[in-house]
């Protein structure tokens, strides 16, 4: 019933747009999946593993309880901090690939424990300072790639290209970085630290009541801190697999446009931060954007009708996978 | 305005919070409702002001049948309440507070604000308040934001005012400011209900006394040739026959002790807390709610800090520590509010039930979690206290209140600890639930640890307590020892004030 209402209301959508389903559909699916020897279908694994990456670091916090959408400006941190780097360590080749995941890393967690800090020390809630540091992260890299780390030559607001060792190589024979093997170790850590963990168990038990975690003894303070720092250290984390596999150097702006924070977060609410969905749903985002500009390029859909489709599919899936979620969270009450 | 309510009663559940209840309320007159918590006075009220709708028995207002639908139905007819926690918005301004919700209007639906502070000019007057309108609320002091609650009512044009517990949050200053106030009210004609558990304030206040017990009215008599002791024995009432005996233990060794304790934000200016409890022994704390228990209840735990003088759990000194550690050395704590400090309630009864086991790394091997001894952990504590759950995977909120106190005490005792902190650890439980926990406690006991209970419970103090403390304002009493103490002795410590100390002497030397 709501596949078919879906259908119709796409049909309608196309046919003000004055371009046909089968064809729209069909360049939907290619630039999703398919392209000359699956090159879209790299793009799209490549942009689900920074959508992924974005939405684990939300559900980590959110599950504490930690309403961080301050996503985008760890991420950007952790982009920076890795272009940086990179190009001015002097460190080559794989040496050079850790130092720069590693300080995105630290860069990242260290923004977000900046926000716990206002929460715990100055009471700024935070959801608040983790919205408000957005805009000194993006800022702050843009005024260095603009001014003192800038590539003159190039003409654009950005650092120099990395060197090529330390560009994140392709899986043999194909146009895919490595960018997505370091999610997918990332999910399965998560995976493990949300239900087999201390720290995840503390996190859960402090989002869900914090006074009963507090009276049992588990240590808010730190517990506070210790998953700011691991959300932002993800984010930072996807910020530098942005950098040394898809742009090799930072680009202002590069990270904040797409979005991938934003629709990271929106990628953990919809799956009610379950956290095994986090990869489904992290593809989904990216197949939908892929699939939408595609629709685009080669339907002559013009891009706010597919942008449109976009958000119309987002809210049917949502309904139904909210459903879902409440069923199940009922069929556990009603025991 | 004459009000009557006649033959109330409401069951919560099971329970009959209410069972017939007929009052009669007179104009030119100040009555007041005494009784003990959940003796049914807030409950009775609610029914009267339209918030609690599911009810049987009839209201009548001047000798006409009325019922309700919400309580805007109730201020219509001429009711009004003051809740003893305020519903103030805190930025907005006096008057703005006063007049929303009945706003005066002029044309185009502007609002017409010099009617309304005409209008509120003049029940100053009368009435001899002095408050500035235009100031905002969150610069109040409590006396004077409950001074806008009560003009709230009158700006309604109330003939019926309901104060609930009114003095509580009061300074002596400003409870006398308040009594005057209401004995002008009384002679502008109103009627005042004032609900309180303070009996002295009833006796000097107050034309008429109605006391409450367990959902029902014990007596309702003019407040002429009533005494402070005749009231006091009606709110505890006479003692339930004992089923559970205690068996006789010499205490052991002092395993908490409280040293010259000054706590942070007690509800009220007392003295610092002295107290030991030993291992095998129990020790009450017995008080109406509000009286400072749950503030020397979270320093103990570690939820509140002090000022001066120290803890010593197990001989140990862990004033400044913190919970954790605390619950290390020898701590449990059976919680009052068990939704919320209790359990997580979103949470599997498996993760609930191990949190405290989790916390002193019993249940982990380094980051991880053992989840088959979690499991059988829980499945072990199900079984021995009778937890009516389907698995240990389902979540806490599908458990029953009784179930889910009997997992929390079931928890907490597993851990051992030497302290015991019990804080009215059969409130709102079903009598096979009160049994069983009564009996946990006393076989600890009988194991050696030490426990101090806190309950508004006097039945449940005398069945357990090796000795029993009461407090009141803020202040602990001398400890009695339970067989030399009578409940009338203890009801009157209770109820009264502690600078009455010709009654307190009398008692000390009994």
């Amino acid at each position: 019933m709501t596949a078919l209402s879906l259908f119709f209301i796409l049909l309608l959508l196309l046919n003000l747009a004055d371009a046909s389903f089968f064809e729209a559909s069909q360049a939907f699916l290619k630039s999703a999946f398919g392209g000359r020897r699956y090159a879209y279908l790299y793009v799209t694994i490549s942009r689900c593993a920074l959508i992924t990456g974005m939405a684990i670091a939300a559900l980590i916090a959110f599950r504490a309880g930690l309403i961080n959408i301050g996503g985008e400006g760890q991420l950007v941190i952790g982009g920076f901090a890795a272009a940086f780097v990179s190009i001015y360590s002097g460190v080559t080749g794989v040496p050079g690939i850790i130092l720069a995941i590693l300080s995105a890393m630290i860069g990242g967690g260290l923004w977000a424990v900046l926000a716990g800090l206002m929460k715990l020390k100055l009471g700024v809630p935070i959801l608040v300072g983790t919205l408000l540091l957005n805009y000194p992260a993006r800022y702050i890299t843009s005024y260095f790639v603009s001014h003192p780390f800038r590539d003159v030559a190039s003409g654009m607001p950005q650092t120099l290209l990395l060197d090529k060792s330390l560009w994140l190589p392709f899986i043999e024979g194909t146009r895919l970085d490595t960018g997505f093997i370091f999610i997918l170790i990332v999910y399965g850590f998560v995976l493990i630290y949300s239900h087999r963990s201390v720290p995840g168990y503390h996190a859960k038990m402090t989002g869900l009541s914090i006074e009963f975690a507090a009276t049992s003894g588990i240590n808010i303070f730190s517990t506070t801190l210790k998953t700011l720092a691991f959300s932002g250290a993800i984010a930072g984390l996807v910020g530098a697999i942005a950098v040394l596999g898809i742009h090799h150097r930072f680009t202002d702006g590069m990270l904040v446009q797409p979005l991938y924070a934003w629709t990271g977060i929106v990628a953990a609410l919809l799956i009610n931060l379950v956290p095994w969905a986090i990869l489904p749903a992290g593809f989904f985002f990216a197949s939908l954007t892929s699939g939408a500009s595609g629709m685009e390029r080669t339907a002559d859909v013009p891009k706010e009708i597919a942008i449109i489709i976009q958000g119309i599919i987002i809210l049917f899936v949502a309904s139904r996978a909210t459903g879902i979620a409440s069923d199940t969270k009922n069929k556990e009450e009603g025991n | 305005m004459f009000a009557q309510l006649h033959d109330i009663s409401v069951n919560f559940g099971e329970v009959r919070a209410l069972d017939s209840v007929s009052l009669d309320i007179s104009p030119n007159q100040i009555h007041a409702v005494v009784g003990e918590n959940g003796a049914g006075k807030s409950t009775l009220m609610s029914v009267l002001f339209g918030l609690n709708v599911n009810y049987g028995g009839q209201i009548f207002i001047n000798d006409t049948r009325k019922t309700w639908a919400t309580p805007s139905d109730a201020i219509k007819a001429g009711i009004g309440m003051v809740h003893q926690h305020f519903m103030l918005i805190e930025s907005m301004t006096v008057l703005e507070n006063i007049i929303l919700g009945s706003e005066p209007n002029k044309y185009l639906g502007f609002l017409d604000f010099q009617l309304a502070e005409k209008k509120i000019s003049n029940l100053l007057e009368t009435y001899n308040f002095s408050i500035n309108l235009h100031q905002t609320v969150d610069k109040l002091s409590v006396g004077q934001r409950q001074m806008v609650e009560i003009l709230k009512t009158l700006y309604r044009s109330a003939e019926l005012i309901i104060l609930d517990e009114p003095t509580a949050v009061l300074t002596p200053a400003e409870r006398l400011d308040l009594f005057n106030s209401l004995q002008d009210f009384k002679n502008a004609g109103k009627s005042i209900i004032l609900i309180t558990h303070k009996i002295d304030e009833v006796i000097a206040n107050a034309d008429h006394v109605s006391v409450m017990r367990a959902g029902q009215l014990i007596s309702s008599l003019p407040i002429d040739g009533t005494s402070q002791t005749q009231i006091s024995e009606e709110i505890v009432g006479v003692s339930k026959t004992k089923s559970i005996s205690r068996k006789k233990i010499k205490a052991g060794s002092v395993k908490l002790n409280l040293s010259n304790l000054d706590i942070l934000g007690m509800p009220q200016i007392g003295n610092a807390f002295n107290l030991e409890v030993k291992a095998s022994e129990i020790v009450g704390i017995a008080g109406v709610a509000g009286n400072g228990q749950s503030e020397l209840i979270e320093a103990i735990i570690g939820l509140r800090s002090s000022k001066s003088g120290f803890i010593e759990i197990c001989s140990r000194d862990v004033t400044g520590a913190d919970i954790s550690t605390r619950r290390d050395v020898g701590l449990c704590y059976i919680p009052e509010d068990r939704q919320k400090r209790g359990l997580a309630l979103g949470a599997q009864l498996s993760e609930n039930a191990s949190i405290s086991s989790l916390v002193s790394k019993a249940f982990s091997k380094g980051p991880f979690l053992r989840k088959t001894k979690i499991r059988n952990f829980t499945e072990g504590l199900i079984k021995k206290f009778d937890v009516k759950a389907s698995s240990p995977s389902a979540l806490a909120s599908s458990l029953s209140g009784g179930n889910k106190q009997k997992l929390i005490i079931a928890r907490e005792l597993s851990l051992e600890s030497d302290v015991i902190i019990a804080e009215n650890p059969t409130w709102g439980v079903d009598l096979g639930a009160i049994n069983q926990i009564h009996h946990e406690l006393l076989s600890m006991r009988e194991n050696g640890h030490a426990i101090l209970l806190v309950s508004s419970d006097l039945d449940e103090i005398l069945t357990l307590s090796d000795r029993v403390l009461v407090m009141f304002e803020s202040e602990l009493s001398q400890s009695f020892c339970t067989e030399k103490v009578t409940r009338e002795e203890l009801g009157k410590l209770m109820l009264m004030k502690a600078s009455d100390k010709k009654e307190k002497k009398k008692i000390n030397t009994a």
